[in-house]
């Protein structure tokens, strides 16, 4: 990497912490939909994957926000890795969902050379995502034997979810942030800012 | 032996801008320090004097990266730094790992760490009976304690303080500044602080800002407050006498009679996780009362009101005079953060008066007369978040005040508030008070129990242990800077 | 019998967190490549007995825990159960078909969940977010600036869960629960979310910069407040979890319980 304009694309140790700890405020709320998202799962019509989507949403959030590379990867990862401490249900299970998902997710910002950070491109990451998940849950959980009405069922729910909880919703959110001001000391400084110095 | 001699560190020519801002914070700053001076630095708030601090210490623009450019950035090779909020200093869960962590960063061997651990606690004079103890079970004063414990692990030659006080009361408040000023002894201190009492005995230097980021007046401590001592007030700093330093107030506090009965507590007990939290056998609250509630931290003064106000679980009796009580008792939060529910001032305002349902006009109407009676005027777009501390206080009154509630009951309204907006807020709690609104107010501030309440409420360990009458009647004294030609308080 | 449960639980504590870590989520790789229900069925039974054991949970907790997690993952595999393809037809209307084989496979996907929950909990329980780093950092040279920024918002968990609960009562204050609906219903929730990510965002800058205040540097050397290092518990921490793996798979062969030894032969 040249230097020059990339070097204030590092991540320091304030954007690694920011984004450990915006991970864990999703976990921490989304732990209160945890019993909803239990509670509609039996019957069998997938209305959890509605929901599903939720858990894709640290990676864009993270990414909209601060809009450096790693952050939606790191995000997603801490994510998981807080689930495991603190013995989320499926255990060791969200680990790799986690690390795979913020893979896929950090892939579209990088596809963009973290340039674009629209409401498209955040869509976009969380269905990165949700084809993520797709692939896990095929081998795990056995997705071709389901009956295809189902199956359909699932996919339409889960890109559903996925795009309106991690993609419409982390853009209204930092769209809120925005104007909350905090998210201003959290992006990169530009030329533009210097020249007031003049 | 001449200053030029000592090392020196500082800034000269320093100019500054937050990102997105039209205007610079400093143009053309200058400031220099020597070794084993020990600077005040005072000012009005937002004029930027934490953030020179981070200059001067370097952690601009190395930790933040803010647009700036100097002549000259001479930063100290040894300096620690104790921050304002005691919550976001450390980064570890307990004590002693926390200023390991320190030492970890000094790549001190292992086997010295844990008789250093000691000697640093030892020099804040931070007894625990073991120092692997939970972070977040000690009071602020004792968390800033050993913010400086572990600064100290640094072995600093500058220490560098913005506001270590703002968010501690009145006890931790002493005791922080005692073991500054021991801890002191052969340093360079540099300190920003709005309560200047324990503060001014160990300083020698005092640099004075202006609102516009520029220093107006430096030099010895003593020629400079007495030549600049009205700007004392101008800026709302707390020094020493600063409650004496007003004249009597026109009206009386009280005369010992109030309106009727409205609230009635009777075995009235807050739970919290099925444990009893607080009891109180017997209260009885009269419209026109200001009641103050004081106890030691962690006595259960919160828990009270906020059993009163129905957030927490409780048994017993609690009847007020209201058929619906949520319609006549509002309630502040100490951070007034938790409360803003919309996106700017304005809206603010409007949106307990939406709930009801009122007509647009007569909501702009209110909105408008709030506005203009606590200084909000030029902020009404503004989100509530970006408002100054001052101001953000404001805002979560005026947003309690704008259904005319007959109750208003507040946790620590005062607290980490500078000089002049206590006093203004006092001076409006006065008057909502005399036009018949009963305020309920959490305080650790003796000077307001002693010069506003006309009772007091007394908590220890979760029990009401005493309710006095305050029949005072030398009048209490006239604050703040008095009343418009509306009877309006000056904010 | 009771002195072996109080070895074995302190045993776990004792382990290398970096090992119990990787092995423990090796086991993800190995039950993905089960197709055999019996296989399933004895290790969940071996996990559980292991879990009772070594969880550093207490009793009534545990109890509660194991039962609702079996519930809950078995509703999430009633999907396959209810409408998975099959040819044995046990149970037919409309929509509805449950089939042997589909019965069988989503019992498998239950257990397997049930049985990384336990796994999960195992290591939930008896692992310490302080050494867990601190051995990531000194087994697995995961970098500082990660391990220390995980322990760091680590800390901050108490603090924002008492926040949550100050803004959730400050916003009944306001009044912004007397609105009812499903869209006043997704305000409060964006309002909540708003607000606690405004104030952790500021207090991890904060700290970040505290932090650097304190010469933390991501590239310089540095010594250990704790070093976590090898013992012999770590042996038979690795026989313990070999055992229990191993009989899993014994028992199956020597007692299947059911004719299923591969769920996905049509």
């Amino acid at each position: 990497m040249s230097k020059g304009k990339n070097t204030n694309l590092r991540l320091n140790l304030s954007d690694i912490l920011v984004t450990i700890v915006i991970a864990l405020v999703f976990g921490l709320v989304f732990r209160l939909l945890g019993p909803v998202y239990d509670l509609v799962k039996p019957f069998g019509l997938h209305l959890d994957a509605l929901l599903y989507g939720i858990w894709f949403i640290a990676a864009p959030f993270a990414a909209l926000l601060i809009r450096k590379p790693g952050v939606a990867f790191l995000a997603e990862t801490a994510a998981a890795l807080a689930e495991m401490l603190f013995a989320g249900s499926g255990g060791v299970i969200n680990l790799y969902y986690g690390l795979l998902q913020g893979a896929f997710s950090e892939a579209v910002f990088a596809a963009w050379r973290y340039k674009k950070f629209s409401l498209g491109i955040a869509s976009l990451s969380a269905f990165a995502a949700l084809i993520a998940s797709i692939i896990l849950d095929a081998g795990y959980a056995y997705l071709p034997l389901l009956a295809g009405w189902n199956l359909i069922l699932y996919l339409v729910f889960r890109v559903i979810g996925s795009v309106l909880f991690s993609g419409l919703f982390p853009y209204a959110l930092v769209k809120g942030l925005e104007k909350t001001g905090v998210t201003q000391s959290l992006r990169p400084v530009t030329k533009e800012d210097y020249n007031v110095l003049k | 032996m001449s200053l030029n001699d000592r090392e020196s560190w500082g800034v000269t020519n320093l100019r500054l801008a937050f990102p997105k801002k039209k205007s610079m914070l400093f143009k053309d700053l200058s400031l220099d320090y020597h070794k084993g001076e020990k600077i005040l630095l005072l000012g009005p708030s937002g004029c930027g004097k934490s953030t020179l601090l981070q200059v001067l210490s370097g952690l601009v623009p190395d930790s933040v990266e803010l647009p700036m450019r100097a002549d000259r950035h001479a930063i100290p090779d040894n300096w620690g730094f104790i921050f304002q909020d005691p919550d976001t200093q450390f980064c570890m869960p307990y004590v002693d790992e926390e200023i390991a962590f320190v030492l970890e960063n000094r790549s001190i061997p292992r086997s010295r760490m844990h008789k250093l651990i000691q000697h640093y606690l030892d020099m804040v004079n931070l007894k625990l009976e073991n120092s692997h103890q939970l972070i977040r079970t000690l009071s602020g004063g004792m968390k800033q304690r050993l913010a400086i414990a572990s600064v100290l692990a640094l072995e600093p030659d500058v220490l560098f303080l913005d506001e270590p006080t703002a968010l501690l009361d009145p006890k931790g408040t002493v005791q922080l500044w005692q073991t500054v000023r021991r801890i002191g002894n052969g340093r360079t201190l540099i300190v920003v602080e709005h309560k200047i009492d324990h503060v001014l005995d160990f300083i020698d230097r005092v640099v004075l800002f202006n609102h516009d980021g520029e220093i107006f007046a430096d030099g010895p401590k003593e020629t400079t407050l007495a030549r600049y001592h009205e700007k004392l007030d101008d800026f709302g700093i707390w020094y020493p006498g600063v409650w004496n330093g007003y004249e009597e107030k026109q009206f009386q506090k009280s005369d010992g009679t109030f309106g009727e009965l409205i609230l009635e507590l009777n075995h009235f007990e807050v739970l919290h996780q099925k444990c009893v939290k607080l009891s109180i056998e017997e209260l009885m609250i009269h419209r026109g009362e200001w009641i103050a509630i004081i106890g030691e931290n962690g006595a259960g003064k919160s828990t009270m009101i906020e059993g009163i106000m129905g957030l927490l679980h409780t048994k017993g009796k609690l009847c007020w005079a209201f058929q619906h009580p949520e319609d006549h008792v509002q309630f502040v939060f100490q951070n007034p953060e938790y409360q803003f529910v919309a996106d700017s001032v304005e809206d603010e305002l409007a949106f307990s008066l939406r709930i009801k349902k009122m007509n647009e006009d007569e909501i702009t109407q209110r909105v408008d007369q709030s506005l203009e009676r606590y200084a909000l005027e030029e902020q009404r777009m503004q989100h509530p978040f970006q408002l100054s501390v001052g101001q953000k206080r404001r805002l979560s009154v005026a947003s309690a005040m704008i259904n005319h509630p007959d109750v208003l009951i507040l946790d620590e309204p005062t607290f980490g508030q500078d000089a002049r907006n206590t006093f203004a807020l006092l001076d409006l709690f006065q008057q909502l008070r005399q036009e018949g609104t009963t305020i309920i107010m959490v305080t650790h501030e003796m000077e307001i129990v002693s010069r506003f309440a006309t009772r007091t409420l007394t908590i220890d360990q979760g029990k009401l242990v005493k309710d006095t009458l305050i029949k005072s009647n030398k009048g209490a004294r006239r604050l703040g800077y008095g009343f418009d030609e509306h009877e309006h308080v000056i904010f | 019998m009771d002195t072996v449960l109080t070895n074995t639980s302190t045993l776990f504590f004792k382990i290398n967190p970096s090992l119990k870590f990787i092995l423990i989520s090796s086991l993800f790789i190995v039950y993905l490549f089960v197709q055999n229900l019996n296989t399933m069925i004895w290790a969940s039974l071996f996990f559980l007995i292991l879990y009772y054991f070594v969880s550093g949970l207490s009793g009534k907790w545990s109890f509660w825990f194991v039962l609702i997690t079996l519930i809950v993952s078995l509703f999430s595999a009633s999907a396959m159960i209810l409408f998975g393809k099959g040819s044995h037809i046990i149970y037919h209307q409309s929509l509805i078909l449950i089939t042997q084989e589909s019965l069988a496979r989503g019992v498998l996907l239950g257990l397997r969940t049930f049985t990384f929950s336990l796994i999960g909990m195992i290591f939930a329980t008896t692992t310490l977010p302080v050494p867990f780093f601190y051995s990531l950092m000194q087994q697995l040279r995961v970098p500082v600036r990660y391990a220390y920024g995980c322990l760091a918002a680590f800390r901050m968990i108490p603090i924002m869960a008492e926040e949550f609960m100050h803004i959730r009562q400050a916003m009944r204050v306001r009044g912004m629960t007397r609105q009812k609906g499903v869209k006043a219903f997704c305000e409060r929730m964006t309002r909540y979310t708003i607000t606690m990510l405004a104030q952790s965002i500021r207090r991890a800058q904060r700290t970040a910069i505290a932090m650097e205040a304190k010469r933390f540097s991501m590239t310089e050397k540095r010594t250990y407040f704790y070093e976590i290092g090898w013992s012999r518990n770590d042996v038979y921490f690795v026989i313990i979890l070999l055992l229990t793996v191993a009989l899993g798979f014994v028992f199956s062969s020597y007692f299947p319980l059911t004719p299923y030894t591969n769920v996905l032969d049509q």
